[in-house]
């Protein structure tokens, strides 16, 4: 999902960058207010941004031949709601588009709504779904996380099918292209990070009890209730 | 709960492994980067695009390995942290409950 330097053009690159700015400058200040009020959660978004830097500077092989990423933010945004992730999105991209010429500072925004505010919110929104349905509590962190994946690279597909429609068939014949050049690579990619995600949620539901109750967004597992 | 943990995590590395084996028997299954495939689908769209912005600063291809790796050992590193911490605080607990036992 890394539109690269250059890759959109100057209006579109700031039209991307003005709709997520806001999203990133409410992210801060929600970071900053958890910060304040439940400082014994400070390691465990710590670890959450850890799990996006670790999967986000991991390039997997797919069945495609073609290598892709997982994005890792699906576990922040389900911790701790999709806003604290527009915040440590942010700071993966900018660290990938400063020092490892991967993105770029012109396509930030647009690479920022796609990974740090798509992705997180459509994994949370699934969640809740999910939960409000009965869903078994792993596999909808499961669909969730996979979902957040797909979504952040349906996102960049629309964003470059947007400044690059196609000449005969639009926009939409564009989209098309772009989507079907990552949705093969990115499905069972997608399946790794829903997997690591539940594997991740299921030691906390066992170990981080506290945390999970302090945030009320997760169920602790009923051994950690007890104890 | 813990080997349904390691059998999850298993089943990501499967699918990982099982998608490299896959995807190397294909004809261009050299494993380029989806995201640079994108930019070559962005060329044959429109030829005459050019970049209007160039890289700040591009590490040598040389070092960009291993400022990868040092994104993923951040990444790992803190985690492991975390994930080890949790893991001690709750066997203190347990060694602490025995004791009251």
């Amino acid at each position: 999902m890394h539109i690269a330097e250059g890759f959109l053009p100057p209006l579109h690159a700031a039209i991307w960058s003005a709709l997520a700015a806001p999203f990133v400058v409410a992210g801060a200040r929600r970071v900053n207010r958890l910060l304040r009020d439940q400082p014994q959660l400070q390691l465990l978004l710590a670890a959450s941004g850890a799990f996006a830097f670790l999967l986000s500077a991991l390039k997997l092989p797919s069945i495609t031949g073609s290598s892709s990423h997982a994005t890792g933010v699906g576990l922040g945004a389900m911790l701790f709601g999709p806003s604290v992730m527009a915040l440590l999105g942010a700071i993966v991209l900018c660290f990938q588009a400063l020092l490892l010429a991967h993105g770029g500072l012109t396509t930030l925004g647009a690479n920022v709504f796609a990974l740090a505010v798509v992705g997180p919110w459509v994994a949370f929104a699934i969640l809740r779904g999910a939960r409000r349905l009965h869903a078994p509590f792993a596999a909808a962190v499961f669909v969730a996380a996979l979902s957040g994946n797909l979504a952040t690279y349906l996102t960049t597909a629309g964003q470059l099918a947007l400044a690059f429609p196609d000449p005969a068939s639009g926009v939409m014949g564009s989209f098309l292209k772009f989507a079907a050049v990552f949705a093969p690579t990115q499905l069972p990619l997608a399946a790794v990070e829903g997997l690591l995600t539940v594997s991740i949620v299921n030691f906390l539901r066992e170990y981080s009890g506290d945390e999970l109750r302090a945030l009320e967004v997760l169920p602790a597992s009923r051994a950690a209730e007890a104890g | 709960m813990k080997r349904r943990t390691l059998a999850w995590s298993m089943l990501a590395l499967a699918i990982a492994i099982g998608s490299a084996l896959v995807g190397g028997r294909l004809r261009d299954g050299g494993f380029a980067g989806s995201d640079s495939r994108a930019m070559a689908a962005v060329a044959a769209l429109q030829p005459a695009y050019r970049p209007w912005f160039g890289f700040v600063w591009e590490p040598p291809p040389e070092i960009a390995g291993g400022l990868f790796a040092l994104q993923a050992a951040l990444g790992a590193g803190v985690l492991g942290y975390y994930l080890g911490f949790k893991r001690g605080q709750a066997r203190r607990r347990q060694d602490r409950a025995d004791e009251g036992d």
